[in-house]
């Protein structure tokens, strides 16, 4: 450019700039305006920090290992637990199981599944120095026998009522005894094709899997949006076909929408936690009082754009088997209740404490500032802490907290999947700091060890008591989690409540109209 | 001058271990535990045994003084190392990355210098005419909009209502050109349009004050035709200014693109740093951090030496 140009800027240089933005905008656009049918482009919320088997690094790590490793069972679509890598199972004795494996399930290297990689995968979760999100939990394997080639028999040391549920988790894979640490081989419904750091993973369909019918789209294609709206907006631009938890200021718009529609489920739930070491909510009926205090409905409609349902009790994942349902041993918005338990723990003229969320998440913030403005009228004020969500885990872990906003789900649609939550074993960032009862850690031992339907309900029931009594957090809502998606990609569905997470299993029947 | 190069290249040497200590010693300081995060990504919890055998995968049970030294010791080789979240190589990642941040700072800077001069020196020409007051309240609008606003205003108007454009992504110019070029558009807009607004007000600012200088006068009174005096004596007197000004712009936009980067998915490093900074992955941190601080560095060693070159006063201050 001359300066020459620079004197007019009405004329030539003006041209010349809108000549190459309109060049620009006509260059083909093909590629994602009409996405060819056979890569499904799906926005994750994250990018997956690793994808290593049986870690737990979230729901877009889970979605993708789903893709590329599968275990001994599964879950339908509909949130039936069924088998996948095994063709059947049966217990020879309430503490043994035999499953047989496929005769056509393959690894992605071509070899077959055998009894060997089973007891192979099983014993790296197990192992010591293992890093395994189900190390604890399987613990309660005495042995892992192969019978033959295709047959594994695995002997408990107790009865457990959750054992084929475990079999059935995203962190539970079958891999090959061949794998190493960089090369990790699974017998998943697709392949890894490639992948970029915090931008892409693509996968490509394995042609062997054992479902000769399944998946039904050639590759999927997982684009990292860290940002709700912009991965909302992704979608609506028809750069994805499907994206994870859809923003839920965005639900009515995708409800009128012609081109677009949504799957929900009422899955994970908003809790408070409290640091019961010292101070007001040493006490149990402080902790109660708070749970009398809160107009739960108001957290639904403030940081959830009303797509939720107040949670009153104890949080019975929808699907369970059991229906505890006890209006009894629920906190329903009662001030004057409130204020009386706190007079009756000598608190009459209230206190002062912290209150802890994370400023990462808006629906942690929002959940905090209406729970406060609540403590508030009862004379609980509570000074707002929101830092970053890394720190805020260190924090809840330190229990520098008074009360603490939380929000999480189960891996199964059973009571039991609220075991980390509640049992003391293992002290963390989601349980109440300094919280112990040996009364709610034998209720969930019992539960988990009995088989029988009927006894395991009666357990529960008395765990919903112990629950509403000594207060090991107040239940706040639940929450609407939504998958949203184009008119055309059909067979999606979102698995129920807790299974939510496992939603993954959904995409092997996901196809374009 | 030998002395002289030496002299400042062992201070940028100092600054750059400066750097890096007082960034390794933010690290610890800042709350946040590398595994117990990476652990609990999914709101779930692990084990205390699994996060400790974790740590020490990622070699943070070492003592601090020995990390610091190896750090030290690594970087000095100009090993970054791996990545503790997935031991992924840091260089190779900033290698990739880096070019891309690039990207957006030099097309958004070329947009900015082909809007903003021809304008700036046109309003300044007419100060007070219908087109000075025009642009001069556009450009007042537009400095006064955050980036953030304007790339999401931007993806609703060009991707959501109109579908002209990719919302936001990135794929490289090898694999696909056009479509690379696509998303490059509104990125580098966002980021061009910031600066333009003050390579705008510093064009109109010279050369509304070159206008008045006695040399231009006696140019038009020697009869010059008005093109040749606003292209030889106004123009090239103001464009010193003007290229102080975008100089000083291109650092600051290394570190404005996170913002614009976030907005739009484009995997640069300033994506990167946030990234890294949520996970707490350490020796990532440190790498992204000390990179961009040699950048700088390296520039301000490269025009002092310069100067130095053309002026040399300058080595004997």
């Amino acid at each position: 450019m001359t300066p020459s140009d620079c004197l007019n800027p009405t004329r030539r240089s003006v041209l010349i700039s809108l000549g190459t933005g309109v060049v620009a905008l006509t260059l083909p656009q093909v590629t994602f305006a009409q996405a060819p049918a056979s890569v499904l482009k799906f926005g994750l919320s994250t990018f997956p920090p690793t994808i290593k088997p049986f870690d737990n690094t979230g729901g877009a790590a889970n979605t993708v290992k789903l893709m590329l490793y599968r275990g001994l069972m599964g879950y339908d679509a509909t949130g039936k637990l069924v088998t996948e890598l095994a063709e059947s199972v049966e217990w020879s004795d309430p503490t043994t199981a035999v499953f047989k494996l496929r005769q056509n399930a393959v690894f992605h290297d071509g070899s077959p599944v055998t009894a060997a990689d089973v007891a192979y995968s099983l014993n790296e979760i197990t192992k010591d120095g293992s890093t395994a999100y189900l190390k604890s939990d399987l613990k309660i394997i005495a042995a892992v026998e192969a019978v033959d080639d295709k047959t594994v028999r695995i002997k408990l040391k107790a009865p457990s009522a959750v054992f084929l549920d475990l079999m059935a988790s995203y962190c539970c894979p079958v891999i090959s005894k061949k794998s190493t640490d960089s090369e990790i081989i699974g017998a998943g419904p697709f392949t890894l094709k490639g992948s970029e750091k915090n931008v892409y993973i693509e996968v490509a369909r394995f042609k062997d899997f054992y479902l000769a019918d399944q998946p039904k789209v050639g590759g999927i294609r997982f684009v990292a949006y860290a940002d709700e709206n912009l991965r909302y907006a992704a979608l609506e631009a028809g750069d994805v076909d499907l994206i994870e938890y859809l923003p839920w200021t965005q639900f009515d718009t995708v409800e009128a929408s012609k081109a677009l529609k949504m799957k929900t489920t009422l899955g994970p739930f908003m809790f408070l936690l409290f640091n019961v070491t010292s101070g007001p909510f040493a006490n149990p009926k402080v902790r109660q009082a708070v749970g009398y205090a809160i107009e739960r409905q108001d957290i639904v409609d403030a940081a959830f754009a009303g797509r939720g349902e107040p949670l009153y009790g104890f949080p019975n994942p929808r699907g369970s088997k059991f229906d505890l349902a006890d209006p009894a041993h629920e906190w329903k918005y009662d001030v004057e209740k409130a204020k009386a338990l706190l007079a009756e723990a000598g608190y009459a003229n209230g206190f002062e404490c912290r209150l802890l969320a994370t400023a990462t998440y808006g629906m942690h913030q929002d959940t905090a500032s209406v729970v406060q403005a609540y403590l508030g009228a009862i004379g609980i004020n509570a000074t707002l802490h929101l830092p970053d969500w890394g720190t805020r885990v260190t924090a809840g872990k330190e229990g520098k907290y008074d009360i603490a906003v939380h929000g999480t789900s189960g891996n199964y649609n059973d009571p039991d999947a609220l075991w980390s939550l509640l049992y003391s074993g293992n002290p963390s960032y989601l349980q109440s700091f300094g919280f112990k009862s040996a009364r709610i850690d034998g209720l969930l031992e019992q539960g988990r060890n009995a088989v029988d339907p009927d006894k395991r309900k009666a357990i529960y029931q008395q765990l919903v008591v112990a629950y509403y009594e000594e207060v090991p957090q107040v239940p706040l809502n639940w929450r609407i989690q939504a998958y949203a998606m184009k008119q055309s990609v059909e067979g999606f569905e979102q698995l129920p409540g807790f299974l939510s997470g496992s939603s993954g299993y959904a995409l092997d029947e996901t196809k374009f109209a | 001058m030998l002395a002289f190069i030496s002299r400042r290249m062992a201070a940028a040497a100092a600054m750059l271990l400066v750097i890096g200590t007082i960034i390794f010693s933010l690290l610890i300081i800042v709350p946040g535990d590398p595994a117990e995060l990476l652990l609990s990504t999914g709101g779930g919890s692990a084990s205390a045994e699994a996060i400790a055998n974790l740590r020490a995968n990622m070699g943070l049970d070492q003592p601090i003084l020995t990390q610091y030294v190896t750090f030290l010791y690594n970087t000095a080789r100009l090993d970054f190392g791996t990545s503790i979240v997935d031991n992924g190589s840091i260089s190779s990642v900033i290698a990739l990355r880096l070019p891309r941040t690039l990207e957006i700072i030099v097309a958004g800077t070329i947009f900015a210098l082909l809007l903003a001069i021809p304008a700036g020196t046109a309003a300044g020409l007419r100060a007070g005419g219908k087109f000075d007051i025009a642009t001069s309240a556009i450009n007042a609008l537009l400095t006064s909009v955050p980036g953030f606003v304007l790339g999401t205003l931007f993806i609703y108007f060009f991707a959501q209502i109109l579908g002209w454009l990719p919302a936001g992504g990135y794929v490289a110019f090898a694999t696909n050109p056009a479509q690379h070029l696509q998303m490059l558009i509104l990125p580098s807009l966002t980021v061009g349009l910031h600066l333009a607004t003050m390579v705008f007000r510093m064009t109109r600012a010279s050369v509304l004050e070159m206008r008045g200088h006695d040399w231009v006068r006696t140019a038009v009174a020697k009869g010059l035709r008005r093109k040749r005096v606003v292209r030889r004596h106004i123009l090239y007197n103001a464009l010193g200014p003007i290229i102080t000004v975008v100089g000083l712009q291109l650092g600051i936009l290394l570190g404005s693109t996170v913002l614009v980067e976030f907005i739009y998915n484009w995997p640069g490093l300033s994506g990167l740093l946030v990234s890294a900074v949520e996970q707490r992955d350490y020796p990532t941190v440190r790498a992204v951090i000390l990179t961009v601080a040699a950048i700088f560095i390296g520039i301000n060693l490269v025009i002092d030496i310069l100067s130095s070159l053309l002026d040399p006063r300058i080595r004997l201050q």
